[in-house]
Parts: C-alpha cells; sequence; structure tokens
C-alpha cells in the first residue's frame, strides 16, 4: 500500500516551550495508526501540523489525498441544524446541496445520529455533536482521515461502533490517524505511534 | 462554483443571526433608543441617533466573524476561500443594514423634520453600509469579543462624542456619514465628497479585514506524495491558503534527525 501521509522532521514550539522536535510519521493507505502520549506531548499540534490548520516551524509534511480533519473540541455553529452544516461543509468540498445532505445522513445514520431531530446544535448533546463533528470529517470522503480523540462523548455502543467503522476505513484504503488515551482499544490499530513529552519540559515539571 | 460557496455562506450567516431572536431586536432597538434619548436636544439627535446606528450593525458584523472562529479554518480546508467568507457576510449583512436605516431614516424624517430628508436617509445607509466592513475588520483583527467590543465602543463613541471639525473626528470612518447628517439638518453641504471618502475608508477596511482573516485562517498546501492519482493533486489544489516562502507547508525545508 501507498504511504498517504509523511511527516518529516517536524518541529514546533510555542514561545520558549519545545513541543514538537523532528518527529516523523509515516502513514500507509490501509494502516490505522493510534497516536499515543501524556498530555502536552503535542499528538494535537502534530494532528494540526498535519492537516495544515498549524505551520510547523521546521519539517515537512507530504499527503497523497484529500484530509479530513476530525477536532478533539467540535468547531460547530450553534445556532444552524445539522442538514445546515452539511450544506455549507459539503459545498465547500464541491458537493451540491443535495449530495451533501444525502452524504451526510448516510453517514450519520451510520453513527445511529437521531435525523428526526431537526434541533439547532446547541440544543444537542455533546456525543451527538460530536458524531456531526465526525461526519462532516468524513464528507468528502478523504483518503486520509485525522481524528484526535473522535468519540468524545459517544455512549457505549458508539463507542464500539466506532471501532468497527475504523476497520472499515482501513478496508477501504483510507490511512487513518486516531489520537487516543484509551489502551484497551489499541489491539485494533495498527500501529502506535507514542510520542513522548520533550526533555526540556519533563526537566521543568521535575523541577517544579 | 466560487459564487455558490459564497452564497451558502451569506445564507447560513443569516440563518444564524436571524434565529438570534434577543440579538435581533436590540439591533433595532439600539439606535432607535439612542436616537429617543436624544431627541430632546433638538435636531442634533440625528446626528447622533443617525451614527449610533453603527454601534448595531458593526456589532453584529464582528460577532459574525467572532462567532465562527471554530469552524473558519476547517471551513478553509475542507475548500472555502478566505475571501468568500468574508464575502458572504458582506452579501447578508449589507441588504439587511439597508433595511434597517430605511425604517429608522423614516422614523428620524416625521420626528425631527431635517431640511434635506433624502441626504439624512442617504447619510444612515452610509453610516450603516460602513458599518460592515468596519466591523468585520475589527472582529478579523482582535483575538476575541471583549477586545472587538471594546474597539467598537471607543471608536464609534469617539465619532459621536467629538466635534466634526476635529482631527480626530477625521480620522475615524463615519466621518462621511456624519457630514451628510449634518448636511441633511444644516440645508447645504457637499455629498458626492463624503460618498467617496466612505466608499474609499469602506474599501480600505475591507482590504484590512481580507488581511486579517487570510492570516489568521490560512491552511498550509502540503507537497502531494509521488505517485499520488489526480484525486490528491485536486485535493491540494483545492487547499488554497498559501504559506509564503520555505517549504510545502511554508516551513523551510530543513531536516532534522528522526
Amino acid at each position: 500500500m501507498s504511504t498517504q501521509l509523511l511527516a518529516s522532521g517536524v518541529c514546533k514550539r510555542f514561545g520558549p516551550t519545545i513541543i514538537l522536535d523532528a518527529v516523523d510519521l509515516a502513514v500507509r493507505a490501509g494502516e490505522i495508526v493510534g497516536l499515543t502520549g501524556e498530555n502536552g506531548a503535542g499528538k494535537t499540534t502534530l494532528m494540526r501540523i498535519c492537516a495544515g490548520l498549524l505551520q510547523a516551524d521546521s519539517g515537512t509534511i507530504q499527503v497523497g489525498g484529500r484530509i479530513g480533519y476530525c477536532p478533539q473540541i467540535p468547531g460547530l455553529f450553534d445556532l444552524l441544524t445539522t442538514d445546515d452544516h452539511l450544506v455549507m461543509f459539503g459545498r465547500g468540498a464541491g458537493m451540491s446541496r443535495d449530495e451533501s445532505v444525502g452524504r451526510g445522513h448516510a453517514l450519520l445514520e451510520e453513527f445511529g445520529y437521531p435525523l428526526h431531530e431537526k434541533a439547532v446544535t446547541q440544543d444537542l448533546s455533546g456525543g451527538t455533536r460530536q458524531k456531526l463533528n465526525l461526519a462532516i470529517a468524513l464528507l468528502s470522503d478523504p483518503s486520509i482521515l485525522l481524528l484526535d480523540e473522535p468519540y468524545q462523548g459517544f455512549d457505549r455502543g458508539t463507542y464500539v461502533n466506532f471501532w468497527d467503522h475504523c476497520e472499515t476505513w482501513r478496508q477501504r484504503g483510507k490511512a487513518v490517524v486516531i489520537v487516543t488515551h484509551m489502551l484497551a482499544e489499541l489491539a485494533r490499530v495498527d500501529r502506535v505511534v507514542e510520542l513522548a513529552a520533550h526533555p526540556s519540559r519533563a526537566h521543568r515539571w521535575n523541577e517544579a | 462554483m466560487a459564487a455558490r460557496r459564497i452564497a451558502i455562506m451569506a445564507e447560513m450567516h443569516g440563518r444564524d443571526l436571524l434565529r438570534r431572536h434577543v440579538a435581533l431586536a436590540l439591533l433595532v432597538a439600539l439606535p432607535f433608543s439612542f436616537y429617543l434619548a436624544s431627541a430632546g436636544s433638538g435636531q442634533g439627535a440625528v446626528a447622533s441617533g443617525g451614527v449610533s446606528m453603527a454601534f448595531a450593525i458593526s456589532g453584529a458584523a464582528l460577532f459574525s466573524v467572532l462567532s465562527s472562529r471554530a469552524a473558519d479554518q476547517r471551513l478553509v480546508l475542507c475548500g472555502y476561500r478566505p475571501f468568500e467568507m468574508l464575502l458572504g457576510r458582506l452579501i447578508f449583512l449589507g441588504p439587511l443594514a439597508l433595511v434597517m436605516s430605511a425604517g429608522f431614516s423614516l422614523a428620524m424624517a416625521l420626528i425631527s423634520e431635517p431640511t434635506r430628508p433624502w441626504v439624512m436617509a442617504l447619510g444612515v445607509a452610509v453610516v450603516a453600509l460602513q458599518s460592515v466592513p468596519f466591523g468585520l475588520a475589527v472582529g478579523s483583527a482582535v483575538p476575541r469579543e471583549l477586545e472587538g467590543t471594546l474597539v467598537l465602543i471607543g471608536v464609534v463613541g469617539i465619532q459621536l462624542a467629538t466635534r466634526i471639525d476635529t482631527v480626530a473626528s477625521q480620522m475615524l470612518p463615519f466621518y462621511g456619514p456624519r457630514r451628510l447628517l449634518e448636511s441633511s439638518l444644516a440645508g447645504h453641504g457637499a455629498i458626492a465628497e463624503p460618498l467617496f471618502q466612505t466608499f474609499f475608508y469602506g474599501l480600505a477596511l475591507l482590504i484590512a479585514a481580507r488581511l486579517f482573516v487570510s492570516r489568521r485562517v490560512s491552511v498550509a498546501r502540503h507537497d502531494i506524495l509521488e505517485g499520488a492519482g489526480g484525486g490528491a493533486r485536486r485535493a491540494g489544489r483545492r487547499r488554497h491558503a498559501r504559506r509564503r516562502g520555505g517549504g510545502s507547508n511554508g516551513t523551510p525545508q530543513r531536516r532534522s534527525a528522526a
């Protein structure tokens, strides 16, 4: 399988704090990589750099296709409905209104989303919002999926269902990176990459 | 395709604002309150009421930028251009501002009976229109709501508080419309000059908003891996926001040891 995401020598610091120091990451098509590490190790920073949302200080990112990014905190519009979101994000990806809603509903049904509810997102539960967040990442059928703890707020059934979907995405040849702290599920990924906090920061914590 | 993306952006920002019923009521009530509170002090109420329209409209524009900040970069990632997002807001808020200014002008014309009511209506409309790029520029430049609100109150407040012939007044974005409002009371005064003045100030504000918003929501365009198909190249092209200089993600092409 061909490489879909290749991060080489990625460095990032915020002020004096080194977050990432020459990090490499390669993900092939049809591979699921679990990205783990302690709090502040730079997992979200690396995901944001790979998605293009954050600029690295040095290093390069190369991709083999479209990226779908599911952030840890869903950036949704409080007073728009599910369909509004699907149409808006779908249009950005070049889809028509009907196509966006049709494809979005199909994705949401897979996660047990209550499609009969026409509420605006501020009236939805945290888990339901997260399902919409995930569906938006998948809407344009990306070949690379960057999922930053995408199951936050999911109930038990949806959580299990999510990992089943990962298997489906793998079979469809997608390159998937999942930030996770769920060690019990690491058996379901092909490879685990652990990001360690930079020694300079560990030293500072020890002093404190 | 760009036109469709702009239209969707306008539609969604419209839906978002129209569902904020209390905010809509305040949008109308705020300039009216300002005007009615100063109506007893003579015809000067027209100028202060007209300029106070800026509080409402620029506030709406400011919050349309700030409330969507968490989603903006993701929208760019999925294919929007920063300028399309800005233009979408402008296309919704511009007509809304004109509708509000028409109702407000009618009320002020009936109550205050200015010498040249049509110039007053023009002045209020120009205040309303100028407020949109002003609110967009402030919203794009400031980090959070508090800072934006303070800038907005400061600028419009100073415009209201200073005499029209002062340098401070002339430097501010609502100087042109205020001249129109004053001349509607005096019965004489230039019209074309304040209009041009406001137009160029508004254009500068839009350019500033464009620069700030591009800087804030830019998404790096990564290099395509060798052997990747056309789909990858299309995806790369769609992710348009570019960083200047350096490597694929705008960074120096330095390789670190793994």
